[in-house]
């Protein structure tokens, strides 16, 4: 088939607005990146070129001074120990609503999935009167559950629909082979679940590393913060050394970076299933 | 086989841990939330109930009702961003063109870096000193044009929607093509055959079949706009003298920087109000009109 010139114009405007809008994807953060080795006097005088040399000292002081390795700590401990947490326990209560048979089962279905139109806004200040009154304040944990909390509505949501839709054959067959219960579902139903529960797994971490208002709300110490508030504090401590920043911007989005050129298709899957399927 | 997945006790084991987290900590804060929005408290000294006192004082909050108006603002920006633009996007990527997996992926590498860093980023592209943007401005000759962007209260709002646009066009375009790909690949190849053009195709044979999801998608737009905040929080701080603000940032401010939780939480619950009337509106929508392939 021979294609026309029309349509061969076509397919070049195509490219032009495509690589326009990679280009102003990718050049922000490529900028930045180039920025994050300048010292600050060639920030001003040289704002598009290469630095002159690909110093480090700007991480260093990132580093050093700005605490962002400390930061960076905490954020893994928060986002690591509710991804685990949520994960075990909403793939539990997906498996009981979906496979067990029980009256309350599409209830309990229901009263989970309200849970996706509710902003986090209108829980956060009876959260922190309860914390406050738990002496949870200012200890990870008053960030952690909540987060396990938020989280359920959609993990319940992926993992209840891929669950349902399992053969019941195969646990027809453990239950003869003497399986009990808890065998089926964890030697059976997790391992086939897998993908589905990387998914919600990459999902909610992903929202518990980038969210900045609970931290904010719930934590004081300085050494307790998470990377997203660390990084507001950086704001105010550099306000004239705008190159430190930068680094520690840097240092914050390249693992978010690395991790999505390695799972972006979880990645992709996971965010927009809630609105595809929904 | 029954006797295994009806025992009363394993299902107890496998709902409740759950449920009790989800019921404490979520369920019970949103009615204690609307309990609290009643009363006049700074959660240390006996509160005092006041009625619907701090509904009628937030509608006659100027700042509240800017707060309101931001917001409006934000919703619409997205739906201009995140719909025909997406749109947009979303039919030339479905298309069988080449590199089609790269551009997709680029365009939705903003939504999954933490708001924080992009918030940052965008500072540092609006900064009037040493921004891309003021640079670029000058090279071609246009210094009139310079601004000091986000200090600005004209124009710092419009800084903010452009990013959030920015950010969560790729995420939509994607959601997009995900309902594209499951219109049936025969429709188009019986288009192909009666020689439509690829505007005719998506105009009667793309788009009809993908507005349920596009009513879901605008949903998403609408609580998303309302529930921003990162970025806000982060570039302007709801200043330049408030002009930024958002409902989420006003909440933030009257609860955890002037200690007025009752005024605080009525704000938490005009958000759900409106959360949950998007939500059941589209539903009411999206029911009628199921499409079967």
């Amino acid at each position: 088939m021979k294609t026309s010139t029309k349509e061969r114009v076509f397919l070049v405007l195509k490219y032009v607005i495509l690589i326009f809008f990679t280009i102003l994807c990718l050049y922000p953060l490529l900028w930045l990146f180039l920025s994050s080795f300048k010292t600050n006097s060639e920030l001003y005088s040289n704002p598009w070129g290469l630095p002159e040399s690909f110093s480090l000292a700007n991480y260093i002081q990132a580093i050093t001074e700005g605490h962002i390795l400390q930061y960076f700590g905490n954020s893994v401990i928060i986002a690591v120990s509710a991804v685990v947490i949520a994960v075990l326990l909403s793939s539990m209560v997906s498996y009981a609503i979906m496979r067990m048979q029980w009256k309350l089962s599409k209830v309990a279905l229901q009263v989970f999935l309200l849970g996706m139109m509710i902003p986090v806004y209108a829980m956060i200040v009876p959260l922190f009167s309860m914390f406050n009154k738990m002496h949870l304040l200012n200890t990870h944990l008053a960030v952690i559950i909540p987060h396990i909390g938020i989280s359920f509505p959609m993990a319940i949501f992926i993992m209840s629909g891929f669950m349902g839709a399992l053969p019941k054959e195969m646990e027809e067959a453990a239950v003869m082979d003497g399986c009990n219960i808890y065998q089926i579902f964890f030697k059976i139903i997790m391992p086939i679940s897998q993908s589905s529960i990387v998914t919600v797994a990459v999902v909610t971490f992903i929202n518990i590393w980038n969210d900045l208002l609970l931290p904010q709300i719930f934590l004081t110490d300085s050494s307790k913060m998470t990377l997203p508030v660390g990084l507001t504090e950086f704001q105010g401590q550099y306000t004239t050394n705008y190159v430190v920043e930068i680094a520690a911007v840097i240092i914050t989005i390249i693992p978010s970076i690395i991790v999505y050129i390695w799972l972006h298709k979880h990645i992709m899957e996971g965010m927009v299933a809630g609105a595809v399927k929904g | 086989m029954n006797k295994v997945l009806g025992n009363k006790k394993s299902i107890a084991v496998f709902v409740l841990p759950a449920f009790i987290i989800y019921a404490i900590f979520v369920l019970v804060p949103i009615g204690y939330n609307i309990y609290v929005s009643f009363l006049q408290t700074d959660l240390m000294s006996p509160s005092k109930f006041v009625g619907v006192k701090n509904y009628i004082n937030l509608f006659k909050d100027k700042t509240f009702t800017g707060a309101l108006r931001n917001n409006i603002l934000m919703v619409i920006g997205s739906l201009i961003a995140h719909l025909p633009l997406a749109l947009l996007f979303g039919n030339i990527l479905f298309q069988k063109i080449k590199g089609s997996h790269f551009f997709q992926t680029v365009f939705f590498l903003p939504s999954v870096i933490c708001g924080v860093a992009v918030g940052l980023t965008w500072t540092f592209v609006y900064n009037s000193e040493f921004g891309l943007i003021n640079k670029f401005l000058e090279i071609i000759g246009l210094e009139s044009l310079q601004h000091v962007w986000l200090a600005d209260k004209n124009l710092a709002l419009f800084c903010i929607i452009v990013v959030v646009m920015w950010q969560f066009v790729g995420y939509h375009m994607v959601i997009q093509i995900a309902a594209m790909k499951n219109i049936p690949l025969s429709y188009y190849e019986a288009a192909e055959i009666d020689g439509a053009s690829k505007w005719v195709q998506f105009k009667s044979i793309t788009f009809p079949l993908i507005k349920p999801i596009l009513k879901v998608d605008a949903v998403l737009i609408i609580t998303g706009s309302l529930k921003y905040y990162d970025l806000v929080a982060v570039m302007t701080g709801g200043g330049p003298n408030h002009a930024t603000e958002l409902m989420s940032t006003y909440m933030f401010y009257q609860g955890f920087r002037t200690l007025k939780y009752g005024y605080s939480a009525a704000i938490g619950v005009i958000l759900l109000i409106l959360c949950m009337c998007s939500v059941l509106l589209s539903n009411f929508v999206f029911r009628t009109e199921q499409v079967e392939f």
